[in-house]
């Protein structure tokens, strides 16, 4: 009886004219996206040679994290914002950031992650020596489609364009790796704490704190 | 002739929408009116007739729900079905205290990261004239498993609602917390981080007053906060009052159409101590806004503007032009200087929501500008303005669905820093988003889903490109099949197409502007074998093609590539008995990288494979209700990951993890009046695999408490 069901079209009462409406409406869909008309992107400039980014495929956890190096060193957005997983993303803060900044870090995902890497990059700052895991940290192999990188200690130089001086961005974090379709995405960013600075000791910021400075004013 | 003749005028576009709205205004029944109040509600709900036990019956239906799908937090929904039965007692006349209650609570919490024992006692009071007390208290302490860190929390509240001994609602609560996190970083640092904070509130509202014709609501409140905390060996202290009231008041301009005026103000009085150094601050703020609200048979509709500023006298630290902290090398004299900021916003927004018949259509916009200046920080001014409008329109007639929405931002933001005498220059981003769907029943039991996407973002710098100067397109098409043949046997079928353009403009930064198309195929089916096991089974195929714009250039190093991937999951549920519940599950995946290598004359690229890996994950979980409220668990899953790597040597690697989890639940209350409350979550989880830390390879998961209310 099923195959019977399957050759009955119902519906051709007085809802015709609305269901022809909406066929026409799903011509239109797809002629659009065939015909890619709606939005166009604007022309690039082509690329100027000697200052070409190069980022590594997403095919391993370390390519991902790495990116992220190669991104702050180049200021360039784009690679920060590849890492990051579209279907998923959190970062939690240390809870010296969450105490400078309470609530600013209430469901910090993807969207709040790109906002924050523009507005750094498109700040009136240079960003020097950025590491994103110290020489110590042995690089798990990743198992699955999960990877979890704990205690792998990043730091980042901040110096301003306006009066030259440096700040410096150092924390330990567990990250959480996702395989999404073929490639590795950052899915969980939690900070843990501020580590000390090498060489004198003092106690740093995690790049929380850097996020809250940006996302508070 | 020419005095015959009638005379026409021609409307302007302002005219126009005036006569429309007037005819729409007098056309439409016109129902009551409901102002909305300040933090948004509406004020129409208070007047709907409940049966006294409604609240009641609300709240146990939510804790047995909770509690039916074994969720942690059915005690939490429990308590309000405590509060819900204490106020449905009927109050004895002439006798000051009503009721008295105590629940003391005691715990453990367990996982991963940190053990937690925590504590809590709560008292309830309810007093003649609906008053009512709550005083709680909490202390916690944390142990971290993966850190050197420990956290120690005490809490208390007091809050009395003085319900109708007075003739406004009044409200008191006071909180104390108290904190030290103790951290030591991997390098041995330690340090102190302590918060003692107190807080008393008082507000005072009444609602709905009629007065010269106008329906007023005001409400007046105040508070004093008194907190000392210390970081890194640096005190930060403040002492602060704060006064501040909020009146509103509503004119039924005709039914259905209310005109409501708005103004409130604060001012805040005290002093602070940073870092050695003590100065008086203070702050004050102000509010006036307008809105008209309609509502009639087909649709709502309102515009509201709101006009707000504050002026804030304040202790900080010393900050860089980008509002960062910047104290390090700076003398102690001027690593703490007093701030006064100024901001002033304006806010619009309009938004309408019309339905009729199977036709419904919303429409949001806001206007909004925010200045933000500071007279001592090298941050200077900083300004903001956002637009925002949102356009959704749905239609549904017999068997088809379509909407569409439409939303379209632009913001910018500038800043002028301190003692600078032009402005960075605007920096602009530009959103537009469509959304079309199409909905509709092909045949019995069978259901078409159209949908497709296209979304632009664009970071714009004024006056020429700078580096992050870039465009990010998104289109994405999908159509979904789904049918249910009879009751035992359902089957998918999902086709999707998704192109995302990254495109940085200024040439210094394109060489890696490039188009991703990915094309996904996942059929699958859900069958009933028999009431008592289901197989599902899905299959997935994924293609991921990367075109880099620049790649025929000698200089751009980057060759187009793709990436495959095949997903075969089969899952099967088993559930021989009402008490036993067996689910196996099967994920086998293999994928393929490749880069282009060369393309022939005829214009076909041959692509050279860099990866192949195969991932299989095989999962069992097993559920065992041993009795009312117990519940065993236990689950496995183990990972096989293969990679091979081809070149002149091919390279293998192969990687194993696992986990093993076995636990159990009970939820449980004991005596004649179930006064005393169980509830109890245990596991033990041992894992293997290659970023298996220690901490991570065996510990407990847990969640347990005891309750008790007399």
């Amino acid at each position: 009886m099923a195959q019977v069901d399957v050759l009955i079209v119902a519906g051709q009462g007085p809802a015709r004219r609305a269901t022809v409406a909406c066929a026409l409406a799903g011509l239109l869909t797809c002629l659009l996206a065939g015909g890619g008309c709606l939005l166009q992107p604007r022309e690039a400039e082509p690329p100027q040679t000697g200052d070409i980014v190069v980022y590594l495929e997403q095919i391993d956890p370390a390519n991902t994290w790495d990116n992220l190096q190669t991104s702050a060193g180049a200021m360039h957005a784009p690679g920060w914002e590849a890492g990051i997983s579209s279907v998923n993303f959190l970062y939690i803060p240390d809870s010296a950031a969450e105490a400078q900044f309470p609530g600013v870090f209430d469901n910090w995902g993807r969207e709040r992650e790109i906002r924050f890497i523009n507005a750094l990059y498109n700040a009136e700052v240079t960003i020097e020596d950025a590491v994103m895991r110290n020489p110590g940290f042995v690089v798990p192999p990743s198992s699955g489609s999960v990877s979890v990188w704990e205690n792998v200690i990043y730091d980042l130089k901040v110096k301003s364009k306006v009066d030259g001086r440096t700040l410096r961005y150092r924390g330990s974090a567990i990250i959480t790796f996702t395989l999404e379709g073929n490639f590795w995405y950052i899915s969980e960013w939690r900070d843990q704490q501020g580590e000390s600075d090498p060489d004198t000791e003092q106690l740093l910021p995690t790049l929380g704190v850097l996020r809250g400075s940006f996302a508070s004013k | 002739m020419t005095g015959s003749r009638p005379r026409y005028r021609r409307l302007g576009a302002l005219s126009a929408t005036a006569l429309l709205w007037a005819a729409f205004l007098a056309a439409v029944p016109a129902p009551r009116v409901s102002a909305q109040t300040d933090d948004g509600t509406d004020d129409s709900a208070e007047e709907q007739p409940r049966p006294p036990d409604a609240g009641l019956r609300a709240a146990r239906d939510m804790a047995d729900a909770a509690r039916a799908q074994g969720d942690s937090l059915a005690a939490a929904s429990w308590d309000s079905v405590a509060a819900a039965e204490q106020a449905a007692i009927p109050e004895v006349p002439g006798k000051f205290l009503q009721d008295l209650t105590f629940s003391p609570v005691g715990g453990v919490r367990a996982n991963v990261r940190q053990y937690t024992l925590y504590s809590d006692w709560t008292t309830t009071a309810r007093f003649g004239g609906s008053a009512s007390g709550t005083q709680v208290l909490n202390w916690s302490l944390e142990e971290y498993r993966k850190q050197e860190k420990t956290v120690e929390n005490r809490k208390g509240s007091l809050d009395y609602n003085f319900g109708k001994q007075l003739p406004m609602v009044t409200i008191i609560n006071s909180n104390w917390n108290w904190s030290e996190d103790r951290t030591t970083n991997t390098a041995g640092f330690s340090n102190l981080y302590k918060v003692d904070n107190k807080t008393v509130n008082l507000n005072s509202s009444q609602h709905k007053v009629n007065a010269l014709g106008l329906t007023n609501s005001v409400r007046v409140g105040g508070n004093f906060t008194d907190q000392a905390s210390l970081n890194q060996e640096q005190r930060n202290d403040f002492r602060e009052g704060t006064a501040g009231a909020n009146l509103q008041s509503g004119w039924e301009a005709r039914p259905g159409v209310a005109i409501v005026g708005r103004a409130a103000a604060t001012a805040t009085g005290g002093t602070r101590l940073l870092a050695g150094r003590s100065s008086p601050s203070s702050a004050t703020g102000d509010s006036l806004g307008v809105g008209i609200y309609v509502k009639r048979g087909i649709g709502t509709a309102f515009v509201e503007m709101t006009r707000s500023n504050f002026e804030k006298k304040y202790l900080e630290f010393r900050r860089n032009a980008n509002g960062l902290i910047d104290t390090v090398g700076v003398p102690e004299d001027q690593k703490v200087v007093s701030e006064l900021e100024t901001r002033d916003a304006l806010a619009f927004k309009l938004d309408y929501k019309l339905a009729y018949g199977g036709l419904k259509s919303e429409f949001t916009g806001t206007h909004l500008t925010d200045d933000l200046q500071l007279a001592t920080g090298l941050s200077g001014l900083k300004q903001r303005e956002a637009k925002e409008a949102n356009l959704k329109v749905g239609y549904k007639a017999g068997r088809d669905s379509v909407s569409v929405a439409w939303k379209y931002g632009l913001k910018w933001d500038d800043q002028r820093i301190q003692s600078a005498t032009v402005s960075r220059g605007r920096q602009y981003v530009q959103e537009r988003d469509l959304l079309m769907k199409w909905q509709r029943r092909l045949f019995s039991s069978t259901r078409m889903e159209l949908q497709y996407h296209e979304g632009l973002t664009q970071d714009i710098a004024q006056d020429g490109f700078n580096a992050n100067d870039k465009d990010r397109l998104t289109r994405d098409f999908s159509s979904r099949l789904d049918r249910a043949w009879r009751d035992r046997f359902r089957t998918s079928m999902v086709f999707s197409w998704r192109q995302t353009q990254d495109l940085s403009i200024r040439g210094s930064s394109s060489s890696n502007n490039n188009f991703k198309d990915s094309y996904e195929l996942a059929p699958g089916f859900n069958w009933k074998l028999a009431p008592w096991i289901d197989l599902d089974q899905s299959y997935r195929l994924y293609i991921q093609y990367t075109d880099y714009v620049y790649s025929y250039l000698a200089a751009v190093t980057r060759k187009d590539d793709y990436n495959k991937r095949g997903d075969l999951v089969t899952k099967i549920t088993c559930r021989p008995s009402s008490r036993l519940t067996v689910t196996i599950r099967h994920d086998w995946n293999r994928r393929f990288n490749a880069t282009k290598s060369t393309e022939d004359a005829a214009g076909r690229a041959f692509y050279q494979r860099d990866l192949e890996q195969d991932i299989s994950k095989i999962d069992l979980d097993v559920t065992y209700a041993a009795g009312p409220g117990i519940t065993l668990e236990a689950g496995t899953y183990r990972t096989r990951d293969e990679k091979t790597s081809p070149g002149r040597a091919n390279s293998t690697s192969r990687t194993d993890s696992g986990e093993l989890v076995v636990g159990g639940r009970v939820d449980r209350k004991f005596g004649r009046m179930q006064r005393v409350q169980v509830s109890a979550m245990v596991k033990k989880i041992n894992a293997f695999g290659p970023s298996i830390t220690a901490s991570s390879s065996d510990f407990w998961e847990a969640d347990a408490w005891l309750k008790w209310t007399f």
